[in-house]
């Protein structure tokens, strides 16, 4: 109890005495912290947005006939052939008219004088969601095409292809962003240590002489990093947040919005994001205050 | 030395010596036994080498040969940890002060006894007593590095005794001091030892020693000279 008091009121005098020199490292943390939260933050809005793309994901070969369970056969050999895919669905004639007749709702009557088997038959076939399947898309509609009795190959645009293309590059920028941040954190946690045993460097050696413990000594360079951690990385979130508030404000009428909405971290990443910070530096002061202070 | 004796013994030195560059020999051959509950007093001309023997009693400096035990610790061997313990039972008033400038002279003096994690009432009734018996009391929270050098002393001499040490290591502590102020650290210093503690107060200040019954120690040219009265002081018969 009484260690707990002392080593408090120790960590508070030393950063009362030194907050001022601490504070290019808050702010390079901070900073390093909302450059590596923005980008993760698109970079998950953006496999959200992955996630609903369901119905583009998918291939549909349209038949010239409807196959039977030979021919079927047969079709589901040749895609195999090609890729490896999670599911192939058969729409037979009459299928796809019912299917047509319900996204209709209201105006069914439209389709009272059209015969039942109006619309072509066709295999649905949904590619394997992984970024190497998606991002051969194209040549996986080609060869389809190739294939005996097709009339034509429909998939959800080349953008598919692209956006995956865009999130594969995302998650370059989010690792190269994070190794920055764990960088940044260390380098500069290392570096405020540094000023502040400069700084107390009379202090630090009347503590030996009294006969501080090695705790007693390095706890609070503990503490300080632990709280540069929290602080910092609070502070990012915080401007991330703002941005975030001001980015829906201005740009949310228009474009993409009835088609994705872009969201923010929940609660639990917030928190995660925050603890894993007070770990970093926490842990980066460990290491530098063993190696400055040789304690 | 019986384990009995092992345990009234505070300080003891075998054969101790420390040379400095180029060929200053600061101490030759000191040997020397302190029971716990003493106050000696160490004297012996500017040069002697009284701060270096102190020096070597706290820690700072090693002997380039010999062997020092202190309560029962054999300071070649001991761990870290175990010395930062002892360190906290030891109390050492340093000729050159070692107070913080820029912190009051309460803080200074709460650095003893907060490393052993004293609460805090503690340390300020005892900042207080402290401050009251040297005089010092209205300096409580003025900068240490604002005040006249025989203010200083005495802060450094609270800071030394404050943490009810088992050993009071003092290095001149009257140096700064005129004779009444000398009196009120003497006096201090006497009731420690009335309380049990052991005291090794190096001063070449004759008025400080000299009353009926003081043992004194002195050396000369880093030799142990005189000793008073010779009994009370034993001189160590080499390494055992
Ligand atoms: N760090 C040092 N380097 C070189 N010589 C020293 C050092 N410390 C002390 N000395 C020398 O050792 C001798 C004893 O010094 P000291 O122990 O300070 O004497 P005293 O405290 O009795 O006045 C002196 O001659 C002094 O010059
Ligand atoms: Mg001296």
């Amino acid at each position: 109890m009484n260690f707990l008091l002392a080593v408090f009121s120790q960590t508070w005098r030393s950063i009362a005495e030194t907050w001022r020199t601490q504070l290019l490292s808050l702010i390079t943390i901070t900073l390093s912290v909302l450059i590596f939260t923005f980008f993760y933050l698109v970079y998950s809005n953006a496999l959200q947005v992955g996630n609903r793309l369901d119905n583009d994901l998918r291939l549909i070969v349209y038949l010239d006939e409807q196959p039977d369970a030979n021919l079927q056969q047969e079709y589901q050999h040749k895609i195999e052939k090609f890729d490896q895919v999670e599911r192939i669905e058969f729409v037979g004639k009459l299928e796809a008219y019912d299917r047509f007749k319900g996204q209709l709702d209201d105006s069914q009557d439209v389709l009272k004088d059209i015969p039942k088997d109006f619309l072509p038959p066709s295999i649905e076939i949904y590619p394997r969601r992984n970024l190497e399947s998606l991002s051969r898309i194209k040549g996986f509609s080609e060869y389809l095409e190739t294939m005996p009795g097709v009339l034509k190959v429909q998939y959800g645009r080349e953008w598919v292809e692209r956006f995956y293309s865009f999130i594969q590059l995302l998650r370059v920028v989010v690792f190269l962003s994070g190794s920055l941040l764990i960088l940044t954190t260390t380098f500069m946690i290392g570096h405020s240590i540094r000023l502040t045993v400069f700084s107390r460097k009379k202090e630090l050696e009347l503590l030996r002489l009294v006969g501080a413990s090695n705790s007693y000594i390095r706890v609070p360079f503990f503490l300080e990093g632990a709280l540069l951690g929290a602080l910092g990385s609070t502070a990012g979130i915080a401007a991330l947040y703002l941005l975030f508030r001001w980015i829906k404000t201005n740009f949310a009428g228009q474009a993409a919005q009835g088609m994705f909405s872009f969201s923010f971290f929940s609660t639990s990443s917030v928190c995660m994001i925050i603890v894993l910070s007070i770990l970093l530096c926490a842990g980066g002061s460990f290491v530098s205050i063993r190696k400055i202070l040789s304690v | 030395m019986s384990g009995e004796e092992k345990k009234l013994t505070m300080i003891d030195l075998a054969r101790v010596s420390k040379t400095f560059p180029p060929d200053v020999h600061a101490l030759a051959d000191v040997s020397l036994r302190i029971r716990r509950g003493e106050m000696i007093f160490l004297t012996g001309q500017s040069g002697a080498g009284k701060t270096t023997l102190l020096r070597m009693l706290c820690g700072i400096d090693c002997p380039d040969k010999g062997y020092i035990e202190i309560a029962g610790y054999d300071l070649s061997r001991i761990s870290g940890g175990e010395m930062q313990k002892l360190r906290r039972r030891i109390g050492v008033a340093y000729q050159d002060f070692k107070l913080l400038p820029d912190k009051t002279v309460a803080q200074n003096i709460a650095y003893s006894m907060e490393v052993s994690y004293r609460s805090r009432p503690f340390i300020r009734s005892q900042t207080e007593k402290l401050l009251t018996e040297l005089h010092l009391l209205d300096k409580q929270d003025a900068l240490a590095g604002k005040l006249s050098r025989g203010e200083q002393q005495r802060v450094s001499i609270a800071r030394a005794v404050a943490n009810e040490p088992e050993l009071i290591l003092a290095d001149e502590p009257t140096g700064n001091l005129d004779t009444e102020t000398a009196l009120l650290v003497t006096q201090l210093f006497r009731s420690y030892n009335e309380q049990g503690t052991t005291l090794l107060i190096a001063t070449h200040d004759q008025a400080i020693y000299d009353f009926p019954g003081s043992k004194v120690i002195k050396i000369e040219n880093g030799r142990l000279a005189i000793q008073k009265p010779p009994t009370l002081v034993k001189k160590a018969e080499g390494k055992e």
